[in-house]
């Protein structure tokens, strides 16, 4: 049972921390403002609107005349009219409003095709999304990834194969009107024209569990000569420190809706007390029993339980109630310098012995 | 009297059964509701327990609408949360706006309309609100055995993995769903069998062929919804590979079989509420319907297309460009008799004789709030505005317009329509009325701005949210304060009416139907003598002014 009212301090913010400046609004201040090509999406959404507005005005209008006019004023007053057919009439409000949807038919159907034929200049620039609960991870075409934002260059075509390792996601970005489920089993190719410098919102759009809300990550739309910078090409391993730290935020973007490090149970155990630290600055490892196909083991935890837990996480599975099911989807593309990174971070919370 | 009236007399020389009883009275004790077969008093348990579910479902709203009242959430944490907008709409959707309108006054006037003693199997019909209040049990023991957090969609794989009470309540839907079509197969057989002598199918009230569309769909539909409910806890319990793809399944599989129901459930909730309107719009404009057969065919004609347009609910699915093409075309298509309906009901209006009586105030009420939800419908139609708003709040308030304001508007109008006939008194007219237009203004105030955020892309189902949609969100949860004080007035003047109402008339509204040709309150058997029909549906020609002014006994 849930207890109401009880929001645990202690437990990682469920909400977005740093997200995206505010977007921007378009001329007719209802939709975001447009950035990629797909202008048929705001174009066929403001003539639905205009005859939305239309057909609205007439039925309001109509009623509140008729009860302005045709009010009963004697309880016992008859209606004046009794008709039940004007065929000229039906036929008109059967006919016309046909027409008008036809047209919003053809005009959303000739708009999908654009979405959905990847040309080939967007898939010649294709990224890799790879969702999960509750993360993004972003593969580059020169094969470098990021983690909870992207970047991408401005008025170049771009394309989006969405992977999930879990459950159903969806790649949103409302300012370039894409959208599409992730699917776990299925690579969906999503694809959109950048035409302004900024930074949007990604949105996971289809419930996925817990944090869903906090699944986010920003696009950068740069321009061709910051793109060549790499922007995301930053990790920093020269000291141990500085691994640790950049461990730290890789492990604020992926792990943290789920492992805490200052020993609340979350979704998945806390790091906190994985590995204290000797007097001579070496560390050791807890020990663990877990489940190797069923069978229970005691084994201590080193970087090579570690590495082993990131990339396939059912082969050795923590034997403790509620984590003796799993819950935790692979991570088997991640850098090893990365995962170095993670495990420098896992020591820099050890405690002295 | 004279002949060529329905021959039952309303007013003067009926004859009570033994002195003045009526279903309410005759007979009393705990078996005699727990064990009764009259659909009236069946009726009553229904609307007992589905305006319970109402209430609950709307706290969920409530409690979800103070937590966004903040960007961070103010209440729950992201779990909890998740359970909470889900309990939402799972007792909204499967306990109160599924069987609400059939199960407590369709229950309650179909045998009426039809000058019937009752249904046709009345046995059946406790059973189907047993079933009923067996899968509400369920849903409850639900919450207890630590809530579930799916969604009321129900969506795998995530339905397959979370550890929570998703079987248990994957069988209350299972029940409920039993409950649903026993209640259309025995309204079918019902209009089939019981009408009274002269009541010709083209003669039936609009809301017994809207309940009649409704039952079709039922029978048809709600099965597919069983299976699936079953074929995930069979997923659940061993593993058998049908929708979970570690084990070869195909999650979207899923979503083809829970809209190839849900998208006709929409339908089921929604064909009822026509029903009510049509009535309604028909008895306070004295005036007969305007396009009458129109209205009836285009409900089973949105009975049938119904079942084909599921994929709506999945254009970003990543379906073929063909499935995308026949989907979005028939989804425009249906909505060509939905706007001939709302056309009919205004023109309906138009030189009628129009009451501004409560259960009228709310019918407006309605047709303004209609209105809005299926024209929004047609902007989620169109394919590739679709793509941009699906999954946002423009969804949610499109589809809370339509379920929300109005089916529920509907049900309370008819509520407030058939009450004096139910309990043969009169609630206070002065606060109804205050209450329909607070509950008028806290609706709109509540999901107008959802299509703003909605249309500027926040998503749906988020325990947080970026800050650019704070004020959204703040208005939004205004609105819906708004909206329960007005929900809670309308519950203390009809409660309030119970115990110190006004005697009601024979025949408060003029209704020339046959549900206002019986007694008020009917007694055991509906009709002291058996009804005859000689005239045409909505003939106010008819009309007995004296039963108007009559009280009742
Ligand atoms: C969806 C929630 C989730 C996310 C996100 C997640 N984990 Fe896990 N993790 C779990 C669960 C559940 C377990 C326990 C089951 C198991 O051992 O596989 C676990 C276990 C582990 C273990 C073994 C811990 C122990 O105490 O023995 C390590 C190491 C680990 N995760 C590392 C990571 C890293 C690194 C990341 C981020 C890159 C991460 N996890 C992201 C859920 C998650
Ligand atoms: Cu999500
Ligand atoms: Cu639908």
């Amino acid at each position: 049972m849930f207890a109401l009212l009880t929001q645990d301090p202690a437990r990682t913010p469920g909400h977005i921390e740093n997200p995206a400046p505010p977007l921007a609004v378009d001329t007719y201040g209802q939709l975001p403002k447009l950035a990629s090509t797909f202008d048929h999406v705001d174009g066929l959404f403001y003539f639905t609107y205009i005859v939305c507005i239309f057909f609205f005005v007439v039925i309001v209008g109509v009623i509140a005349v008729s009860v302005v006019l045709y009010r009963r004023k004697t309880w016992d007053q008859p209606a004046l009219s009794n008709v039940t057919h004007n065929t000229p009439l039906e036929v008109v409000w059967t006919v016309i409003p046909l027409i008008i949807v036809m047209v919003m038919f053809a005009w959303g159907f000739k708009g999908s095709l654009d979405m959905t034929n990847v040309p080939e200049a967007a898939s010649r620039n294709l990224y890799k999304a790879t969702a999960k609960q509750w993360n993004w991870t972003f593969t580059y075409p020169n094969g470098q990834q990021s983690f909870g934002e992207v970047w991408v260059e401005v008025d170049k075509p771009v394309a989006f194969a969405t992977e999930s390792t879990d459950v159903l996601h969806a790649f949103y970005l409302p300012q370039m009107r894409v959208k599409r489920d992730v699917i776990p089993g299925r690579s969906q190719v999503v694809w959109f024209e950048p035409k302004e410098v900024g930074d949007y919102h990604l949105f996971c759009a289809e419930y996925c569990g817990n944090d869903h809300s906090k699944m986010y990550a920003q696009l950068h739309v740069v321009s061709a000569e910051e793109f060549a910078k790499k922007p995301w090409d930053k990790w920093d391993d020269s000291t141990p420190a500085a691994a640790a730290k950049s461990g730290e935020s890789l492990y604020k973007q992926l792990c943290a809706s789920c492992h805490s490090v200052n020993g609340i149970p979350g979704v998945g155990p806390s790091w906190k007390g994985l590995f204290t630290k000797n007097a001579d600055g070496t560390f050791t490892g807890r020990q663990r029993e877990v489940l190797v196909g069923g069978q229970k083991q005691t084994i201590t935890v080193d970087d090579a339980y570690i590495i082993e837990s990131i990339k396939t996480p059912m082969a050795k599975i923590v034997a403790e109630e509620p984590y003796n099911r799993g819950g935790m989807s692979a991570f088997d593309n991640i850098e090893d310098r990365k995962i170095a990174g993670l495990i420098q971070y896992m020591k820099s919370l050890a405690e002295a012995k | 009297m004279t002949t060529n009236v329905p021959v039952i007399d309303t007013h003067a020389h009926h004859a009570p059964e033994a002195g003045g009883t009526n279903y309410l009275n005759n007979r009393s004790g705990f078996w005699s509701w727990a064990g009764t077969l009259d659909h009236k008093r069946i009726g009553l348990m229904y609307l007992v327990g589905v305006s319970i579910a109402f209430l609950c479902g709307g706290l969920f709203a409530l409690l979800v609408r103070l937590h966004l009242w903040e960007p961070k959430g103010m209440l729950f944490d992201n779990a909890q949360y998740n359970q909470i907008f889900t309990l939402h709409g799972a007792f909204m959707v499967f306990l109160f706006v599924i069987p609400a309108i059939p199960g407590s006054l369709g229950n309650m006037v179909l045998p009426l309309m039809l000058g019937a003693k009752d249904v046709a199997l009345p046995r059946l019909n406790l059973l189907s609100f047993y079933l009923w209040l067996t899968g509400a049990v369920l849903a409850t023991l639900a919450i207890v055995l630590g809530g579930f957090d799916t969604g009321w969609t129900f969506y795998t794989p995530y339905s397959l993995y979370t550890q929570q009470a998703v079987v248990t309540i994957g069988l209350a839907i299972f029940v409920l769903g039993f409950s649903s079509i026993f209640t259309g197969l025995n309204f079918i057989v019902t209009v089939h069998k019981l009408r009274a002598p002269g009541l010709t199918w083209f003669r039936m009230p609009l809301f017994v062929w809207a309940l009649y569309a409704t039952s079709l769909l039922q029978v048809l539909a709600t099965p597919v919804l069983g299976i699936t409910v079953l074929l995930v806890a069979f997923e659940r319990l061993y593993h058998i590979g049908i929708f979970d793809p570690r084990l070869g399944g195909d999650p979207v599989l899923f979503e083809h079989f829970f809209w190839f129901y849900s998208h006709p459930a929409v339908y089921i909730m929604v064909l009822p509420a026509f029903g009510i309107i049509s009535e309604l719009v028909s008895v306070h404009s004295r005036k007969p319907l305007f396009g009458y057969k129109l209205i009836a065919f285009s409900s089973l004609a949105i009975a049938i297309i119904s079942f084909l347009v599921w994929g709506h609910h999945m254009f970003t699915s990543g379906q073929s460009t063909y499935a995308m093409f026949a989907f979005s075309f028939l989804t425009f298509f249906v909505a060509i008799p939905t706007a001939i309906k709302e056309f009919s009901w205004v023109a309906t209006i138009w030189k009628g004789s129009i009451a501004l009586n409560s259960p009228m105030l709310y019918t407006l009420a309605f047709l303004i709030i209609f209105a809005i939800g299926g024209l929004t419908g047609v902007i989620l139609g169109a394919l590739n505005v679709d793509i941009h708003l699906h999954d946002t709040y423009f969804v949610v308030a499109h589809f809370h317009y339509v379920m929300m304001g109005s089916i529920a508007l509907a049900f309370f109008a008819g509520l407030h329509h058939w009450w004096p006939k139910m309990f043969g008194v009169m609630y206070d007219e002065f606060l109804a009325k205050i209450a329909c237009a607070i509950i008028f203004i806290g609706f709109n105030a509540t999901f107008l701005p959802q299509f703003i955020m909605g249309s500027r892309g926040m998503p749906r189902r988020y325990a947080t949210y970026v800050p650019d949609y704070a004020p959204y969100h703040a208005a939004s949860t205004v609105g819906v304060i708004i909206l329960t004080v007005g929900i809670g007035m309308m519950v203390f003047y009809l409660v309030a009416s119970l115990f110190q109402g006004k005697k009601a008339m024979q025949n408060q509204w003029g209704g020339v139907t046959l549900d206002w040709l019986c007694p008020t309150p009917p007694p055991l058997e509906n009709f002291d003598v058996p009804p005859k029909v000689v005239h045409e549906v909505y003939d106010y020609s008819t009309l007995d002014y004296q039963s108007m002014q009559t009280p009742v006994r």
